[in-house]
């Protein structure tokens, strides 16, 4: 493999890769190529007092939530209403659907608030319910088209339109790749690159094990790689 | 620390942040994996591209709406379940001490429903007659039974010399309805409220009413 270069122009991107691409807030630790190594696996005092914070905010968030406050749930939804539309849409592939299951999965919330007993944080709980939520929306339309598939993963996203980006052509590119990816790798991937989620938050929304989740995006990323990568040279690569 | 290309997807998988600068020192010197890290971070980067935080100016306005209709909703139903919703209010001790005093009610009125012998319900028959009604049947009995006699003697003599075939089967029918009439009569004179009896007996008289005034027309 003389040249393991994307047939996207990412080659040239890497260079002007962000150094931190993690969540605001959350404890991450970035080389320098860009890698994002999570700092739960590296405790320090800062991150780990970010952490703190970010748990007793979230525990006051769900108290007054619970209170049937609408202001409590005005700021979830400036806290995390665009992340969660846009992780919908990812998900929907349609703003519209995306709007649609951010609105049920508030309505969600309230209805069942009382049943939250803080196994996990409220914002994972949140997340939970809105994923579960866009692929119920899925199934429905689904059933709507009368497709007839065994596994609903294999339904891709019908990928709307979006505002023009910098690179159109490698978002729609990656839009259709990740469309072939099983729900697991699609979530995972969305959950942790794209909407920069920890592992253990992940886990927590999807209901699976931490190792699991980065095994997981490692697959997705393996096969995101090979659907987007150009025919490989017949020369092989010297490996060390 | 020693890195080598095998270590690479494992690193890509589950990596300290000290394995990732490791591998990145390693690839400082090696192509192949240099080139394998900066394509698997630039899946990273190209994630960005499906970053889209635009906020849409009605969607909370939308969501306070259906939360607001909601929280009504669930009020209304709070109301309709009324007294009901009273109950929760109860201490968990209290409301086992009820369930178990109700179950208990319940258990002591169905063995009791059980245990306690049965008791026969009057029974009343419909086909006996009560004592009052007796004694009117019996003297409506032995007036119509006097009428009836009146007529058996004015066909008497027709009757012990018939003249004709026909008389002598009326002969031989009356015959008949007197010895059914003398059976009833025993029977009903030992079970006298016996209605159904007492209606055969009527019939009876009736059939030997009816032959009599056909014998007495058939003289005329």
């Amino acid at each position: 493999m003389g040249t393991m270069g994307l047939a996207l122009p990412w080659k040239a991107r890497i260079a002007s890769a962000p150094s931190g691409i993690a969540a605001v807030g959350k404890p991450t630790i970035t080389g320098k190529w860009g890698t994002r190594v999570e700092g739960s696996e590296h405790p320090g005092g800062g991150p780990m007092r970010a952490a703190t914070e970010v748990a007793n905010e979230d525990a006051a968030l769900a108290t007054e939530c619970q209170s049937g406050d609408l202001r409590a749930y005005e700021r979830l939804y400036a806290l995390h209403g665009a992340k969660m539309k846009n992780l919908a849409r990812n998900v929907l592939g349609s703003a519209v659907d995306a709007e649609d299951a951010v609105q049920e999965t508030f309505l969600k919330v309230q209805r069942s608030i009382a049943t939250f007993r803080g196994q996990s944080s409220f914002v994972t709980w949140t997340y939970r319910i809105l994923i579960n939520t866009c692929y119920d929306a899925r199934r429905s339309r689904l059933r709507k088209k009368e497709v007839t598939t065994d596994d609903d993963s294999e339904e891709t996203p019908r990928i709307e339109p979006r505002a023009p980006g910098a690179h159109p052509s490698l978002r729609m590119a990656l839009e259709r790749a990740l469309g072939k990816l099983t729900r697991h790798q699609r979530d995972v991937f969305l959950l942790y690159e794209v909407e920069g989620f920890r592992h253990a938050e992940i886990a927590g929304m999807l209901e699976i094990t931490e190792t699991a989740s980065k095994n997981t995006l490692f697959q997705a990323k393996k096969n995101l790689r090979e659907m987007l990568e150009p025919p490989r040279s017949s020369s092989a690569p010297n490996r060390s | 620390m020693n890195m080598t290309c095998e270590d690479r997807d494992r690193i890509f998988e589950n990596g300290t942040a000290a394995e990732w600068a490791a591998l990145e020192a390693h690839a400082a010197g090696c192509a192949a994996c240099a080139e394998e890290v900066r394509a698997w971070n630039s899946l990273s980067v190209a994630a960005k591209e499906l970053q889209d935080y635009s906020t849409s100016p009605v969607l909370w306005a939308q969501i306070e709406r259906a939360l607001i209709a909601e929280d009504a909703r669930k009020t209304q139903r709070a109301e309709r379940k009324g007294w009901l919703s009273y109950l929760p209010a109860i201490p968990m001790g209290w409301q086992t001490a009820l369930a178990g005093a109700f179950v208990l009610i319940l258990t002591v009125s169905i063995g009791w429903r059980l245990i306690r012998p049965p008791v026969p319900p009057p029974h009343e028959d419909p086909s006996l007659l009560k004592s009052g009604a007796l004694k009117e049947v019996e003297s409506t009995e032995q007036a119509y039974e006097k009428a009836i006699d009146k007529l058996a003697a004015e066909a008497k003599p027709q009757l012990e010399d018939p003249a004709t075939p026909l008389m002598a089967n009326y002969h031989e029918k009356l015959l008949v309805l007197d010895s059914a009439i003398d059976d009833l009569r025993a029977q009903a004179g030992l079970n006298p409220s016996n209605a159904q009896l007492r209606h055969q007996l009527l019939a009876m008289y009736q059939e030997k009413q009816e032959t009599l005034e056909e014998v007495l027309e058939a003289r005329k």
